[in-house]
């Protein structure tokens, strides 16, 4: 839950987020290249080439075989097995196949990828998602499967395709300053699963941020190796087709829920803030100012609503989906989500990696079936949620400060 | 001949000649006045390597020739020191260990150390090992991948095999041990992949570990207060051991010198960072440590002190000294640690202007200051420093050290790390800044000075160890694989032979039947060869062997 919280505020996030420098792999490769070879094969890969192979004598079309033998080892090189993760060999080939970046790369060592033909999922036969197992209403992990809207998406999502789902289940960080978009960029670049649900779909999520870093969240069977908060480079991402509606709506104490029209009607009312989310922001920046000077601040996160819910303040404005697992893991509460929907809100789609193209096209084909054959309302309505279906503009462009003061 | 040759070598073999395999620790400290046995590394507890034998002198050296040579049948860098008792010769390798009829080369024993495949990603600076320790009838060694263990001197079987460390963490073993009061004491490498340095000492019977005694101290221990982050800096703070300590049995004091600490980020460890980059007393039984000296604090450099630390009496006094990869020679009172001199040994040593007398801290420059706060500089000498790991010599009599050191520079920007276990853990970008001139020399070096009395440059820099005999000779190699004599009166060359692969290896001198010897490893490889990118040497071919020399007829 909070990761959608974290979702709302990144829309504010991104309105200063600085435009990016995409031009950095030589440099990223030869940091990598530094790490890895350089005190065997020298530090600008020159070497004499006795006690350990002069890298300038590979084979520019051999790249399988840098491949291999960079993750099993070969006489007197070590096997660096999964030390190196795939997109770190990916900038190694291409630190070696470029001489260290004085040649060009060439085509044909761009050509001989191992897998020329289009890549549909990593494993064949199989969808690998990455679903939070602590992702509130939203998501959570079983001992055998799981919950949620988003999970119950790529369950059905990999039966129309025909193909066998593994859930990938990560750690969503309870953490202000962790990303959830980062998350997903770097679970995909890391090659931990095919898609993540879940994506919050901002135009300014799409792009930009290949070429970055960013830090894996903690997941299940995650190897011993890898610290925490590992950082991978980003790769681009595109996303599917949206299959939900994220929205903000008036929460009460009961028994009573009055028709509001808009956050000014809860004046009178003790109010209480869900501190650095969008909800309490436009609570702060739409209500009345009797309202806002009476109200109450508290931290964010699922202790907020138990916070009403014991008498600490009577109405409030949260995202649907946060009221939705409250009541859930408080099936008597006296809390009541009342019809108003605030107008702001954002869709959700599947994140998947921009080259895989097939996959992309399968996924998106596949939701808009679901959606318009009522599929995903009635997985919503099975882990009894409410549910929203997305509205044009399906991406949204970014969420600026004007859009906090004035959409109501 | 041929058989004669067999039949000793099996009778080494089956251990029937009488009291061969009784090292005591007497033996040990007697290692110097016994020119028929090297039985310690350094050639003597206090490492000076130097000989009282002189049949090999600067006039008879012209009459040195090879007498036997023996394939280590490996690529890998040679630095190993032979060690040799009763006729029977141990070297390493980083993959084997071997006995060797000392007059014949033949081998006895051959044994081979399997280690993970993967090892070798954590070894910064070459696939080496620097040789073998020797105690009451067992072969004690370090691997790779981190253990310890004891070979049967006879058959060269495993005794027993204890493991100190997991290596996956980035920690290796390189170091030849040494026997002090009856302990077996190592100590490990690994100070550019976030490791917390330390020393053991191990039971030499049956390889209980005895002790471990870190170098750089946990939050509350003595020395904590040097790291001042107030985070878990010292938990990857470095500090790695990776070459022999000497012993003095009178004061009954190992000294051991401390690597680097980690990451070269400087500013993200502030305060001293006791005890890396420094020169450790301890006491053998407990590994307890008696007093320090730290060269480099708050190090940014990679000035790695574990440098050889060379006992003698200088003015009446005994002392230890060392020729620091940070430029400076420094000799200390080893009763105590209180310092008697420091002084610079190489020309170009840009990071401090001097060592301060009083304080014992060293006075640093603006290049240091700069470089701990981020911005680029170039400092000299380098990472490789002024000296790298290859041990000087120390002629007693003239009171002089031989050294092969280095002119290098290097192009320097701290950066923030990343930690991964069994990475590199440099947080510096880093080039070398290669000299108009030789890269490195020989130098006859005044100790209480560091002025040169002479030196013999080498475009190619020497990596190799340094032997001073009583014949009036300096021994040493280069690394395209000429075994050289120097007078060390002049540092006039006067022999050399190619040995047909490169020299970064430890000569030592013997004698038997009245003959002496001088044996020297090679094989090219190890910290310059793979990470300096000199393409020179790309005509000297791998290929590990040993050789023998004596007095033709």
């Amino acid at each position: 839950m909070i990761r959608l919280i974290v979702g709302f505020m990144l829309g504010l996030a991104l309105l200063t987020a600085p435009a990016l420098a995409s031009d950095a792999k030589l440099k990223k490769a030869t940091g990598l290249y530094k790490l890895f070879c350089a005190h065997c094969h020298g530090l600008n890969m020159v070497n004499p080439g006795t006690s350990s192979f002069d890298l300038r004598k590979w084979p520019k079309e051999k790249k399988d075989e840098f491949y291999t033998v960079v993750k099993k080892g070969k006489r007197n090189m070590p096997a660096w097995g999964d030390v190196v993760t795939p997109e770190e060999l990916d900038l190694l080939w291409f630190y070696v196949v470029t001489r260290a970046g004085k040649k060009p790369f060439p085509e044909a060592a761009a050509k001989s990828a191992p897998a020329p033909e289009p890549v549909t999922t990593m494993e064949p036969g199989k969808l690998t998602a990455c679903v939070a197992r602590n992702g509130g209403v939203m998501s959570g992990a079983r001992h055998n499967g799981g919950t949620g809207l988003d999970y119950g998406v790529v369950e059905a999502l990999a039966e129309a395709l025909n193909l066998e789902l593994e859930v990938t289940w990560f750690e969503s960080e309870q953490e202000e300053e962790s990303d959830p978009v980062k998350e997903t960029y770097a679970m995909l670049a890391h090659g931990l699963c095919d898609i993540v649900p879940g994506f919050a779909l901002y135009a300014s999520a799409l792009s930009g941020l290949e070429g970055q870093r960013g830090a894996l969240p903690r997941w299940d069977d995650q190897p011993d190796h890898l610290p925490l908060g590992f950082q991978v480079d980003l790769k681009p991402v595109a996303a599917s087709a949206p299959y939900a509606r994220m929205e903000m709506g008036i929460v009460v104490s009961g028994p009573d829920v009055p028709a509001f029209k808009s956050l000014a009607d809860l004046d009178g009312r003790k109010v209480g803030v869900e501190q650095g989310t969008l909800a309490g922001v436009l609570t702060l920046r739409q209500g009345t100012q009797a309202m806002v000077a009476q109200a109450q601040t508290f931290n964010p996160g699922p202790a907020f609503l138990w916070k009403m819910e014991n008498g600490a303040f009577d109405a409030a404005l949260v995202t649907v989906a946060a009221f939705d697992f409250h009541k859930r893991q408080n099936p008597i509460s006296k809390l009541r989500l009342s019809d108003y929907r605030h107008p702001l809100g954002f869709n959700l789609g599947i994140a998947l990696l921009k080259n895989n193209a097939p996959l992309a096209k399968g996924v998106d084909e596949a939701l808009k079936a679901m959606l318009s054959s009522g599929k995903v309302r009635k997985i919503a309505e099975g882990y009894k949620m409410h549910y929203a279906e997305p509205k044009a503009p399906y991406v949204q462009t970014r969420l600026t400060l004007k859009d906090i003061l004035t959409i109501r | 001949m041929a058989l004669k040759q067999i039949s000793l070598a099996a009778l080494l073999a089956l251990g029937v000649h009488s009291g061969a395999l009784a090292q005591s620790l007497d033996d040990l400290k007697n290692d110097k006045n016994t020119p028929g046995d090297i039985l310690t590394y350094g050639m003597g507890y206090d490492l000076t390597r130097h000989s009282a034998l002189k049949q090999i002198n600067t006039d008879t050296v012209k009459n040195l020739r090879p007498v036997w040579t023996y394939s280590l049948a490996d690529t890998r860098g040679q630095e190993s020191f032979p060690l040799v008792h009763d006729g029977v010769m141990y070297v390493t390798t980083h993959n084997s260990t071997v006995a060797l009829d000392a007059l014949t080369g033949k081998q006895i024993w051959k044994q081979v150390i399997e280690y993970p495949a993967e090892t070798p990603r954590v070894a910064c600076c070459g696939i080496v090992n620097r040789g073998a320790a020797i105690f009451n009838g067992k072969i004690y060694r370090t691997t790779l991948d981190a253990y310890v263990i004891a070979l049967d001197a006879k058959t060269g079987k495993e005794v027993w095999r204890t493991n100190s460390i997991d290596f996956k963490t980035g920690y290796s073993m390189t170091v030849a041990p040494i026997i002090a009061d009856g302990v077996l004491i190592t100590g490990i490498s690994g100070g550019e992949y976030g490791i917390r340095g330390y020393i053991e000492g191990y039971d030499p019977e049956n390889g209980k570990r005895l002790w471990r005694t870190y170098t750089v101290p946990a939050p509350g221990e003595p020395g904590s207060e040097t790291w001042k982050d107030g985070g878990d800096a010292w938990k990857r703070g470095g500090g790695p051991t990776w070459l022999t300590g000497s012993y003095d049995p009178d004061l009954n004091t190992v000294y051991w010198g401390t690597g680097n600490a980690a990451s070269w980020n400087a500013g993200l460890r502030p305060g001293d960072n006791l005890y890396t980059s420094s020169i450790l007393a301890l006491e053998p039984k407990t590994g307890k440590i008696k007093w320090h000296y730290q060269t480099s604090p708050n190090d940014p450099f990679d000035h790695d002190g574990t440098n050889e630390l060379i006992l003698t009496e200088l003015d009446g006094k005994k002392v230890v000294m060392q020729a620091s990869r940070n430029g400076f020679f420094y000799v200390l009172d080893r009763t105590n640690g209180t310092l008697i001199a420091a002084n610079k040994f190489v020309d170009n040593v840009n990071w401090a202007n001097k060592i301060d007398m009083g304080t014992g801290r060293p006075d640093v420059t603006e290049i240091t200051t700069k470089a701990r706060s981020g911005e680029e500089v170039v400092y000299w000498p380098s990472a490789f420093g002024g000296k790298n790991w290859s041990p000087m010599a120390y002629n007693p009599d003239m009171k002089i050290a031989f050294a092969n050191t280095l002119n290098i520079g290097m192009k320097y920007k701290a950066v923030e790390p990343q930690y991964r276990p069994g990475v590199f853990y440099f947080g510096a970008e880093f080039a070398w800044e290669w000299p108009k001139g030789a890269r490195g020399s020989l130098r006859a070096i005044d100790p209480m000075t560091g002025k040169m009395k002479w030196q013999a440059e080498s475009d190619i820099p020497r990596m190799a160890a340094v032997l001073s005999t009583a014949g009036g000779l300096v021994f040493t190699g280069t690394q395209t694989g000429e075994f050289e004599a120097f007078n060390s009166e002049n540092g006039s060359k006067v022999w050399e032979y190619n040995t047909g692969s490169g020299i970064v290896g430890q000569p030592v001198t013997w004698e038997k039947d009245g003959k002496q010897y001088v044996t020297i490893l090679s094989g090219s490889g190890a910290v310059y060869v793979l990470f300096s990118g000199d393409e020179r040497l790309a005509k000297t071919p791998a290929g590990g062997s040993v050789w023998t020399f004596a007095l033709g007829d």
